[in-house]
């Protein structure tokens, strides 16, 4: 699979966030989008998957322009994790998982279906909740049944918006190394938007930090996660450390350092009950 | 689980049979049950003993009983669709308008007489006028398509607004008429099947078949719906264009029916909810699942509207009297399946 952005361009009402995005991204990886706050991380995957029309550029899908392709067959071929899934009306997990199957379902292949969902769900270790209303779950969840609904589609590409931003950070770490794997054994190309830096450098192929409505940085983690680039898009002072061969940034904060505030001595709190 | 499913839309159909049946003995003119069977055998057989019997079961209460089956299960399935499209639990068969419009159209042909509509009577004239004009809340949203992206918000509020449009209208048509034709007016806004003879239904039964069938073969993408306009686009349906298609499905359907019999509340917004909580939200199964029970719940109604009062009361007023507190009972004692969490 082979994804190219060809010089696309985006804005909300007069508001430009998108300025002249260009990206080929080919072959199954693990690629993260990173940058603060409004940069138009989601706005760029919504980009990807049609749910926006750029106002300027194209983005090609292996060699196909994405607006010349049926939904149903850009389904097929890129999948999408929003950020966040409130179902107003009770489904069990299953049925919300199996509604990932509706680009390739036929009315003869439920059966087919539910084995795909009941082996993802296996996958994510979440097949205990098969049964369980999806409004009863926790947030996070809730993000790893939206992340097997995504991968039941068998897409090519898979778009993630904040795929880990509610899990506790051993589930972070695992669904992250899920996603690595599974870009390489089921060759997708995996975009993930994150603002856990560290973990992205850690799994990452490749990062692509965004600023200003432009691809500011690109390449591995460690060519792109320096303090120089993290001073310059978040104005955050920091220091970046080697582990396991992979960048680790350390956040520095010297302003509330050198303030020298101290809270008053009575001042604690203790899992010690009152006499 | 899937098995309990069916059973739950399998006891709603067995029950509808039985009820029909027994509403036939329910009324002012007191028939026993083993004569309302006698009186339908002798019907079918051409033996016809008692013409005034014959007439009262077979010519007022049957098609009465039939059709509130068929208004309740369109109206029942049509909240459905229209709550899973919008993902709004507040959502009914009303929501674009539709009564509203019809009523405005009734009361046009009300005030306006015979002279309306050429070579219909009075009675057809209000139903075409009240079919029309249920339709224009649609249409208007079909046209704010061409230009505009169609949301479920956009269609909540248009809807919203139509009906308010409409309703200022047939407050000033009030307002303006004589003491008869006001009650003539108010009569229909209220809703009732006391009118329904065989004529009434073969119109109403042709296009919500039809459009109920169409609902049916959508459920794949009814149940995508539901996951939000984002995650639809994403699976590969087009959110603005399956919620064109499916409210004007619904809209047509329940048009079909609320013109013949006017405003009947509760059932096209509670019944769904009733469904859910036995079968669950899922669209394969909720749309029967509301169907027969629409069906069921409105012929019971009727049954009670028809003993209840001097001369009767409308089915409106009784499926909202004991339909709220059937409701709200059951959510208590199904609290943790319910259709809100």
């Amino acid at each position: 699979m082979r994804l190219v952005i060809d010089g696309i361009e985006f804005g909300y009402s007069s508001v430009p966030v998108l300025k002249d995005i260009t990206l080929d991204a080919n072959g199954p990886q693990l690629l993260s989008i990173i940058g603060p706050n409004g940069v138009g991380k989601s706005t760029l995957i919504h980009c990807i998957n049609r749910i926006l029309s750029p106002n300027k550029g194209t983005v090609f899908i292996d060699g196909d322009n994405v607006n010349d392709v049926s939904l149903k067959d850009l389904a097929k071929k890129v999948g999408y994790v929003p950020y966040s899934a409130n179902d107003t009306f009770p489904l069990s997990v299953v049925d919300t998982v199996l509604m990932g199957r509706h680009p390739h379902a036929t009315y003869k292949s439920l059966n087919k279906d539910l084995d795909i969902v009941y082996d993802t769900l296996r996958l994510l270790n979440i097949e205990d909740l098969a049964l369980r209303n999806f409004n009863e779950l926790s947030a996070g969840q809730h993000q790893k049944v939206m992340l097997a609904r995504g991968l039941v589609q068998e897409p090519e590409i898979l778009l993630l918006d904040e795929p880990t931003s509610n899990l506790d950070i051993k589930h972070q770490m695992e669904v992250t190394r899920i996603l690595r794997d599974l870009a390489l054994e089921k060759n997708i190309l995996i975009i993930m938007i994150s603002h856990d830096l560290n973990i992205a450098a850690k799994y990452s192929d490749t990062m692509i930090m965004l600023h200003g409505g432009y691809i500011y940085a690109i390449g591995t983690p460690s060519e792109v996660l320096t303090k120089e680039n993290i001073k310059a898009v978040y104005d955050v002072e920091s220091e970046v450390i080697e582990s396991h061969g992979r960048p680790h940034l350390i956040m520095l904060d010297n302003e509330f350092d050198d303030r020298g505030t101290e809270l008053p001595t009575d001042t604690y709190a203790s899992k010690v009950k009152l006499d | 689980m899937v098995r309990k499913k069916w059973l739950f839309i399998a006891l709603c159909a067995v029950l509808i049979l039985v009820a029909l049946v027994l509403s036939l003995s329910i009324g002012m003119y007191d028939i026993s049950f083993a004569d309302c069977y006698r009186v339908l055998i002798e019907h079918i057989t051409g033996n016809i003993s008692d013409p005034y019997e014959d007439d009262i079961i077979w010519y007022t209460r049957l098609p009465i009983s039939v059709f509130a089956v068929i208004v309740g299960a369109v109206l029942a399935l049509g909240g459905a669709v229209m709550q899973s499209m919008l993902r709004n639990p507040l959502a009914d068969p009303y929501t674009m308008g539709v009564s509203s419009g019809a009523l405005l159209g009734a009361s046009l042909a009300i005030i306006l007489g015979e002279n309306i509509l050429p070579f219909f009577n009075d009675q057809w004239a209000k139903i075409i006028m009240a079919f029309l004009f249920s339709l224009i809340p649609v249409s208007v949203i079909l046209m704010f398509s061409i230009k505009r992206k169609v949301t479920a918000t956009k269609v909540i509020l248009i809807g919203i607004a139509m009906m308010y449009i409409f309703s200022a209208v047939v407050q000033l048509i009030m307002i303006t008429s004589s003491e008869e034709t006001l009650a003539e007016i108010y009569s229909w806004r209220v809703g009732t099947l006391a009118l329904t003879t065989w004529e009434t239904i073969p119109i109403p039964l042709a296009i919500s078949t039809v459009c109920g069938i169409i609902l049916m073969y959508h459920h794949r993408r009814i149940n995508v719906m539901m996951a939000g306009a984002n995650s639809a686009h994403s699976m590969g349906v087009d959110p603005s264009r399956t919620l064109l298609i499916e409210t004007a499905i619904v809209s047509l359907m329940t048009a079909a029916v609320v013109s013949f019999t006017g405003t009947i509340g509760f059932v096209g917004l509670v019944g769904p909810h009733i469904a859910r909580l036995f079968v669950g939200s899922e669209t394969k199964y909720l749309i029967p699942a509301s169907a027969v029970f629409g069906g069921l719940f409105l012929l019971l109604a009727n049954c009670v509207a028809r003993v209840s009062g001097e001369y009767g009361l409308p089915v409106g007023v009784i499926s909202a009297i004991i339909g709220c507190p059937l409701f709200i009972f059951i959510l208590i004692k199904m609290r943790r399946k319910s259709a809100w969490n």
